[in-house]
């Protein structure tokens, strides 16, 4: 896996939380966040690989990258800005 | 994008069914995340779903528990609207209902939906 040059402000685990939580703790989460910070998402539900892109589309927050590691779907989301 | 969107979820099934019963709190938990105006309306047996203590016993396989995805949509700003004679035959009055959830008859139903960019019906 390639070495991601992304530094993330705040962590969420959203890992064993089912649909929709993971996108419910990212909206949250992301509100706490400046314009331009990135927050890492980590979710075990696979229904958050059509989600979060889904939502990062529809609430203008940008999905920088997301990857496996084991069980767990890291996505990195960028907060749009004001 | 999203701020003057709205969704109305109509619910009208009850805990006897869970998978539908969630499915319209797992699409409103979405929109409420997704910047989405949302107004949940309860008829028939969905009435159930906002009796006091109900949604604690309410969870399907691979969808949050209603005891986590109530809660989170009315923190998000969504909206609890409940039938009038559909509480009244099955005997809830306001102290039966959760906080937050407010009685309306059809007329409000018709308001919300009309005012609604998009309507889903369980």
């Amino acid at each position: 896996m390639t070495q991601l040059e992304i530094h993330e402000a705040q962590v969420l685990d959203a890992r064993r939380l089912s649909c929709p939580m993971p996108v419910v703790e990212t909206a949250k989460a992301i509100k706490a966040l400046e314009p331009g910070e990135v927050l890492k998402i980590m979710a075990t539900d696979r229904g958050s690989i059509a989600d979060v892109p889904a939502w990062a589309n529809s609430t203008g927050n940008t999905l920088l990258n997301w990857h496996e590691e084991g069980d767990t779907l890291v996505f990195y989301v960028r907060k749009k800005e004001a | 994008m999203a701020a003057e969107e709205k969704l109305v979820v109509m619910v009208t099934h009850g805990p006897e069914d869970p998978e539908i019963a969630t499915i319209p709190f797992a699409m409103a938990g979405a929109a409420v995340a997704s910047d989405v105006e949302v107004v949940m309306g309860f008829q028939g047996d969905g009435c159930l779903l906002v009796k006091n203590g109900v949604a604690e016993t309410v969870a399907a396989p691979e969808f949050a528990p209603l005891a986590q995805l109530l809660p989170t949509i009315q923190e998000l700003g969504g909206k609890v609207l409940v039938c009038s004679p559909c509480a009244k035959k099955r005997g809830l009055t306001q102290d039966d209902l959760i906080d937050g959830a407010e009685i309306v008859a059809a007329a409000r139903f018709v308001a919300e939906v009309t005012s609604a960019t998009n309507a889903l019906v369980y």
